[in-house]
C-alpha cells in the first residue's frame, strides 16, 4: 500500500514544521508540500494532487474553510482535514459543508492528527474526541431539556445501517454493493432518513451521526 | 469647581432680572389700570355734578322769576290802589283803598326782602336801584295820603299823572332789567356747565392719550421681551438638542470603537497568541516524542509543560470568545446566535431556540454586531433575573426592516422596572441605528424584548 501523500497549510512556520516532523515519523504518511496561506494551499494541491490536505482555519489571503471549498470542488479525490482553534459546531458544520471530512482542534493529541489523516484517506469522517464529546453532550442535553423523543427511534434497522455507512463516507454505489441492494433503493432509504431526522444534506447527516456517537 | 461657579453666578444674575421685569410690568400695567379707573371715576363725578348744577340753576331761575313777577304785579296793583284812592270822593271808601295800599306795600316789602338772598352779589345793582326807587316812590306818595277829599279832587289826577304813573313805569322797567339779569344768569350757568364739560373733555383726552401711549409702550416692550425670551428658549432648545445628538453620536462612536477594539484584541489573542501557543504545544509534543525514557523526571516536566500550554490555549480561546466571538465575523449572525444559545443552555440548562428567517450571510457589520450584542444582553438578563425554563430568539429580515425578539417564560417584571436591567445599553445600541425597542412583561407572564431595526441602517452600514 502506497504512502498517504499530505500537504500541510498553516501560516505559522513553527506549526508547519512541527506537523511535518510529527507526520514524518509515521511510516505510511508522506508530507509532499507546505503552504503558508489558503491560496498557496489551493495552488499546490492542484499541482501535486495529494491524498489529504491539512488546513488551518485562520490563514491570511484565503482562510482554511474557503480553501477547503475550492479544493473539494476541484479535486474530488483529495480529502481535507481542518485544523481549528474553535470547538463550536458552527465551525464544524461550515467546514463539513465546505467539503472537509476531518475537523481537529489545534490542541488535539498527536495521535488524533494521524488518525484523522488515515480516516479521511479512507473516505471516513473524523473529529477531535473533544468535538465529538461536545456535540454529543449538546444533543443529549437538548433531547432531555425539550423532553422530545429521539427521532433516531423512528428509523428502521436497515435505515440505521445505511445512516452509519453514509456518515462513514460511503457512496450510494458502495452501499448498494455492500448491502446487495439496488442503488435506487439506497437512494430512497437515504432521502427517507434525511426526512425522518429533519436533515437537509450530507454534512448535517455526518454532524448528526457524530452527535449520536454513531461515528467517532 | 469652575463649572459650579459659573452656574451660580448665572443663577444670581437671572433672579434680579426676573425681579425687575416683574416690577416693571406690575408698575406699567398697574399704572395704566389706575389711569383708566381715575378717568372713569372722574367722568361719573363730572356727569352727576353737571346734572345737579344744571337742575339747581334752572330751579333758581324759576324761583327768581316768580318772585319778580309777584313784585311786578304788586307794584302794578299798588298803582291801581293809589289811583282808586286819589279818585275816590267818599272818604270812607278812600280809607279802605288806603288800607289796601298799605297791605300791598308791606307785601312788596316782604317780597323784596325775600328776593334779596336770591340775587348774586355781582348783580346787586338793579336790585338796589329797584329798592331805592321803591322807597322814593312811597316817600313821594306820603303827602298825598294826608289829603282830604277836596284836595284829592283838586290835585289827584294831576298827581297821578305826574308822580305815580311815571314812577310806577320806572319801577316796572327796573323789574324788567332784573328779569334781564336773571336771563343772563341762566345763560352764565349754562356757560359754567359747558366750561366744566370742556375741562372734563380735555382731561379725558389727556388721560386717554397717556393711557394709550403707556399701553403702546408697555405692549411693545412686553412683546419685545416675549420675543426675546422665545428666541432665547429656541436657542437653548437648539443647543440642548444639538448637545444631545452630539452625545448620541459620541456614544455610537464609542460603541463602534469598543467593538473594533474588542475585535482586534480578540483576533490578536486568537490568531497571534493562540497560534504561538499552538506552535509551542507542537514543539513540546515533538520533544516528548523524542525524549529518552530515562531520566523519567525529564518526561514528567515536559508533560507538565504540555498540560500548562493546553490550558493556556483554552484560556486564550475563551477570552477571545468573550471579547468578540470570531464566528460573528467568520460564520455570520445566525451561527453566532446559535453559539450563544448553546452556551447559555450549557451553562444554565435553559432551553434556547433560535429561529432565523431570510437573514443574509453578508449582513452589514453594524447590524450584525448590534443584534448579537442585544441578544447577548437579553440572554444575560434572562439568566440573571428571569428564572426562565426556555427562551425563544427570533430574527426575521423583512423588506425594510429586521425584527428581533427575545421571549422568555420566566417570572416577568413590573412595568416600572422595564427600563432597568441593561435595557439602557440595548436602547443605546438600537437607537444608534435608528431602531426601536419595546419590552412587554408582567409578573408571572415572562418577558418579551422586541427590537425593530430599519433597513436604512443596512443602507447606512453598507455606504
Amino acid at each position: 500500500m502506497s504512502n498517504i501523500r499530505v500537504i500541510v497549510a498553516d501560516d505559522h512556520t513553527v506549526i508547519r514544521s512541527g506537523l511535518k516532523l510529527m507526520l514524518g515519523r509515521e511510516p505510511d504518511v508522506e508530507v509532499i508540500g507546505e503552504a503558508a496561506d489558503g491560496r498557496q494551499a489551493v495552488d499546490l494541491a492542484e499541482k501535486l494532487r495529494p491524498d489529504v490536505v491539512v488546513l488551518d482555519v485562520a490563514m491570511p489571503i484565503l482562510n482554511g474553510i474557503e480553501a477547503a471549498r475550492q479544493i473539494a470542488a476541484k479535486l474530488p479525490k483529495t480529502r481535507v482535514v481542518i485544523l481549528s482553534m474553535h470547538s463550536d459546531e458552527g465551525y464544524v458544520l461550515k467546514s463539513l459543508k465546505a467539503g472537509a471530512r476531518g475537523y481537529l482542534l489545534k490542541d488535539s493529541a498527536e495521535s488524533d492528527i494521524i488518525n484523522a489523516i488515515r480516516a479521511v484517506n479512507e473516505g471516513k469522517a473524523y473529529f477531535s474526541p473533544e468535538i465529538s464529546r461536545l456535540l454529543a453532550d449538546d444533543y443529549v442535553r437538548q433531547l432531555r431539556q425539550r423532553d422530545v423523543d429521539d427521532s433516531y427511534e423512528l428509523l428502521t434497522t436497515r435505515e440505521r445501517e445505511i445512516l452509519q455507512l453514509l456518515a462513514e463516507g460511503k457512496s450510494n454505489k458502495d452501499i448498494s454493493s455492500l448491502l446487495d441492494l439496488s442503488p435506487y433503493t439506497v437512494e430512497t432509504h437515504r432521502s427517507k432518513i434525511l426526512q425522518k431526522l429533519n436533515l437537509h444534506s450530507l454534512p448535517e447527516l455526518i454532524l448528526y451521526a457524530v452527535r449520536k456517537r454513531i461515528i467517532i | 469647581m469652575r463649572t459650579n461657579g459659573v452656574k451660580e453666578s448665572s443663577a444670581e444674575s437671572r433672579i434680579p432680572l426676573l425681579f425687575t421685569t416683574r416690577t416693571a410690568l406690575l408698575i406699567g400695567y398697574g399704572g395704566m389700570l389706575l389711569l383708566l379707573a381715575f378717568s372713569g371715576l372722574d367722568a361719573i363725578q363730572v356727569l352727576s355734578q353737571m346734572r345737579t348744577s344744571n337742575g339747581s340753576i334752572r330751579q333758581e331761575f324759576l324761583v327768581r322769576n316768580k318772585r319778580l313777577d309777584e313784585i311786578r304785579s304788586a307794584v302794578y296793583l299798588s298803582g291801581t290802589y293809589v289811583r282808586d284812592y286819589l279818585l275816590e270822593p267818599d272818604p270812607e271808601k278812600a280809607d279802605r283803598h288806603l288800607k289796601l295800599l298799605e297791605d300791598i306795600r308791606s307785601q312788596i316789602e316782604s317780597e323784596l326782602a325775600a328776593y334779596e338772598p336770591l340775587v348774586r352779589p355781582e348783580n346787586r345793582g338793579p336790585y338796589q336801584s329797584l329798592r331805592s326807587e321803591m322807597n322814593s316812590y312811597w316817600k313821594s306818595l306820603a303827602p298825598a295820603f294826608r289829603w282830604d277829599s277836596a284836595a284829592r279832587r283838586k290835585q289827584g289826577y294831576q298827581f297821578l299823572r305826574d308822580e305815580v304813573f311815571p314812577r310806577r313805569t320806572t319801577m316796572l322797567s327796573i323789574a324788567d332789567r332784573i328779569g334781564g339779569v336773571n336771563e343772563r344768569e341762566l345763560t352764565a350757568g349754562d356757560q359754567r356747565i359747558s366750561d366744566t364739560f370742556t375741562a372734563f373733555r380735555t382731561r379725558l383726552v389727556a388721560v386717554l392719550a397717556i393711557t394709550l401711549l403707556l399701553g403702546i409702550f408697555l405692549a411693545s416692550g412686553s412683546m419685545r421681551h416675549i420675543l426675546y425670551l422665545e428666541r432665547t428658549a429656541a436657542q437653548h432648545l437648539e443647543d440642548v438638542s444639538e448637545a444631545r445628538s452630539e452625545l448620541k453620536d459620541l456614544s455610537a462612536k464609542l460603541l463602534e470603537a469598543q467593538e473594533n477594539e474588542r475585535r482586534s484584541i480578540s483576533r490578536e489573542l486568537h490568531d497571534a497568541v493562540g497560534q504561538s501557543l499552538s506552535a509551542v504545544l507542537f514543539e513540546v509534543r515533538n520533544l516528548l516524542a523524542i525524549l529518552p525514557k530515562e531520566p523519567a523526571s525529564l518526561r514528567v516536566h515536559a508533560a507538565t509543560i504540555r498540560g500548562l500550554v493546553e490550558n493556556s490555549i483554552a484560556m486564550v480561546r475563551n477570552m477571545a470568545l468573550l471579547l468578540r466571538p470570531s464566528m460573528l465575523d467568520d460564520l455570520g449572525l445566525v451561527p453566532a446566535l446559535e453559539w450563544q444559545a448553546r452556551e447559555l443552555s450549557r451553562r444554565s440548562g435553559v432551553i434556547v431556540d433560535v429561529t432565523a428567517e431570510n437573514i443574509p450571510d453578508d449582513l452589514p457589520d453594524e447590524l450584525k454586531t448590534c443584534i448579537f450584542r442585544v441578544v447577548q444582553e437579553a440572554l444575560h438578563n434572562v439568566a440573571k433575573h428571569a428564572a426562565a425554563r426556555s427562551v425563544r430568539i427570533r430574527v426575521d429580515s423583512q423588506e425594510d426592516s429586521i425584527l428581533l425578539s427575545v421571549q422568555d417564560d420566566g417570572i416577568g417584571m413590573e412595568k416600572d422596572r422595564h427600563r432597568g436591567l441593561g435595557l439602557v445599553g440595548i436602547q443605546e445600541r438600537v437607537e444608534n441605528l435608528k431602531g426601536s425597542v419595546m419590552v412587554s412583561s408582567e409578573p408571572g407572564k415572562g418577558t418579551v424584548l422586541s427590537v425593530v431595526l430599519p433597513a436604512t441602517a443596512m443602507a447606512r452600514a453598507e455606504a
